[in-house]
């Protein structure tokens, strides 16, 4: 009988309170998983003008940090960057928040993206149409619609629905599922359209997304354009995404209010399991007296009592593990697309397995207190 | 005789407070293999104290302690574990056995402490649960067990590392007579093995297993009966 299953004894022994402590670890790896998988989610959704777009190289307002939010520039750094020495292809985006109100359901701001046809793009992931194609957008009117846009405006939104952009008409003819941004949904349609719902002029663009030739440093080409397009700024598409979600995080206080309840889950779970193990250390007392009597070194109690708060910590990760599978499955149907990354989980188990860790201090010291001599006294 | 364990001038004072209780005034005295002692006295004069510096888990405020001819009294408390584990097996008034581990487990503890092989601890587990005759009830947790037979899982948790000194704090105070009578045969059994078994008691029921009487009076150790309530 190993000194892990002499562990494990223990735990099985005291139910009610394993129970206790095996709870207070569930309830804090779950909190903290559901925090960053939504967390995770909205960071996602906060880059989704840049991960939707796929291009090597953004160009847009020397001013911009943020790509849900990108000033006015001119057509002719277009041509300018087109220009460039390490380019392979430039094309233009426009971007605007915009009112939509559809036929008999409400009204909603959205972001209304403009791409040029007939390649489109920029345009929405292929593999998120889930009906028409890009190409119908070249028709009278014709605007890409989500799927998930029926929460908003609280009619289905199908291929052949009406509604007003701008109180401009507008017809879904390509529908797309799950692709939408933080905060607003996403609607696609030609460039062209799209100055003409927003009331921009010909002349104007929101960013110049950029492709390298084969085999030229992106680094290199965003350096060039910086180098010989005045006022436009060029960033590499990963510098502008991170900066982009650390902007969003940065003005909407997700981050504190993520924080404050994860750093919340730890200390409730740090107390609860903390004085659970306190406690049903101080019923097994006896039983670490007479262990210490028999002659068990410390650093075996100390092992006895440290394995059980790992063997805690695995088994309530375990369940919040399947009970946050669960949830993401759970609220998938809404669109919620929970994700959990795999450095996240992993980091969690760590900090789950210390905090465990050290709220078994507690125990310890108290256990380390006891005085083999205290066998003799009943 | 082989000279287990001894004691020469030892003595024990506890400070509590501003109050110091001179539990055991400096005394010698010596136990052998293949005894049965039986130390004896009233309540509150120090039996259990030496006893407990016997056993090791107490330090003696003066005086030295021999076991096996080692002087343990300036050993710190991590040898004195060591020593504890390999020469001395403990049986108490309140059983003591680990509430969470079975009859078998219970006894394989000594062993597993020892880094006995696990295959090899189980045998002489077992061996030592039949010497007791409760092989049969080795899987039961000690809640399951009576009085009587929780003390003979403790005999053979005492006894299954072949230690050469057993030491017994009231070993049948929480007994009925007939547990006594087993209990007894099984500690006296051990002396034949030529073990050192040493018993407080009150329990005067006992008399007739001792090779050897100690008493124990207002902290003073007598190897002669004292003239008081404890003569028959
Ligand atoms: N840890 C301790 N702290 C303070 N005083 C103690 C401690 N242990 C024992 N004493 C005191 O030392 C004296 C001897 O105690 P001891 O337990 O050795 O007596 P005993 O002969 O075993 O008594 P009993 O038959 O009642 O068990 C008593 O006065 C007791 O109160
Ligand atoms: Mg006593």
């Amino acid at each position: 009988m190993s000194i892990f299953k002499t562990a494990l004894r223990f735990i099985k022994y005291d139910k009610a309170k394993s129970i206790g402590v095996t709870s207070g670890i569930l309830i804090s790896t779950f909190l903290i998983g559901q925090q960053l998988g939504i967390l995770d989610y909205l960071m996602a959704l906060m880059a989704a003008p840049i991960d939707n777009a796929k291009a090597q190289i953004w160009v847009a307002d020397s001013r911009t940090r943020d790509a849900n939010q990108l000033a006015v520039i001119d057509i002719k750094k277009l041509r300018e960057v087109r220009s460039v020495s390490g380019v392979k292809e430039a094309f233009p985006l426009v971007v605007s928040v915009a009112s939509a109100t559809v036929d008999k359901g409400r009204t909603s701001s959205i972001t209304l993206i403009g791409i040029e046809s007939p390649h489109f793009n920029g345009g929405p992931p292929s593999d998120k149409i889930i009906e028409g194609r890009l190409e119908n957008l070249q028709m009278d009117q014709a605007i890409c619609a989500d799927f998930f846009d029926e929460k908003v405006f609280e009619v289905p939104i199908k291929v052949g629905t009406q509604m007003e952009i701008n109180g401009k008409k507008a017809i879904v003819a390509v529908q797309t599922k799950g692709v939408r941004g933080f905060g607003f949904g996403f609607m696609y349609t030609t460039i062209e359209r799209a100055r003409y719902y927003s009331n921009l002029s010909p002349n104007d663009l929101n960013a110049i997304l950029v492709n390298v030739n084969e085999g030229a440093d992106i680094d290199e080409v965003v350096a060039n354009i910086n180098a010989t397009v005045y006022g436009v700024k060029a960033y590499k598409t990963e510098d502008l995404r991170s900066s982009t979600i650390s902007t969003v995080i940065g003005t909407t206080g997700i981050a504190s209010s993520t924080g404050t309840l994860i750093i919340f889950a730890l200390i409730a779970g740090f107390f609860i399991i903390g004085l659970t193990m306190y406690s049903s250390a101080l019923d097994r007392i006896k039983d670490y007296g007479t262990l210490k009597a028999i002659g068990a070194s410390n650093n075996y109690i100390r092992k006895l009592i440290l394995i059980q708060a790992v063997l805690f910590a695995v088994i309530g990760y375990m369940l919040a593990f399947v009970l946050l599978q669960g949830f993401k499955a759970g609220v998938a149907g809404t669109g919620l697309l929970v994700n959990y990354r795999l450095d996240v989980l992993i980091g969690i188990f760590v900090v789950i397995v210390t905090i465990s860790v050290i709220a078994a201090t507690f125990a310890l010291r108290r256990i380390k207190g006891v005085e083999p001599a205290s066998v003799f006294r009943g | 005789m082989k000279e287990i364990a001894k004691v020469i001038n030892v003595s024990k004072v506890y400070k509590t407070g501003d109050t110091t209780i001179s539990a055991l005034n400096p005394s010698s005295v010596s136990f052998y293999a293949g005894e049965l002692v039986l130390i004896i006295g009233p309540s509150g004069s120090g039996k259990t104290t030496l006893l407990s510096i016997l056993g090791c888990v107490t330090y003696p405020t003066g005086g030295e302690v021999y076991i096996n001819g080692t002087e343990v009294s300036s050993l710190p408390e991590s040898q004195l574990g060591k020593i504890r584990l390999e020469n001395i097996g403990f049986v108490f008034q309140g059983y003591n056995l680990i509430a969470p581990l079975n009859a078998l487990q219970n006894v394989m503890l000594p062993l597993e402490l020892m880094n006995v092989p696990a295959k090899e601890a189980k045998e002489k587990a077992i061996l030592a649960l039949k010497k007791v005759t409760m092989e049969d009830r080795m899987k039961n947790l000690p809640r399951a067990l009576s009085g009587g037979q929780q003390q003979r899982v403790a005999i053979a948790r005492a006894l299954v590392s072949n230690p050469s000194l057993i030491l017994c704090d009231e070993p049948t105070a929480s007994l009925d007579p007939s547990s006594v009578d087993i209990v007894m045969g099984e500690l006296k059994s051990l002396v034949s093995a030529n073990k050192c078994v040493v018993i407080v008691t009150h329990d005067m029921r006992l008399r007739p297993y001792a090779d050897r009487i100690v008493y124990v009076d207002n902290g003073n150790v007598l190897t002669e009966e004292p003239k008081s309530e404890y003569a028959h």
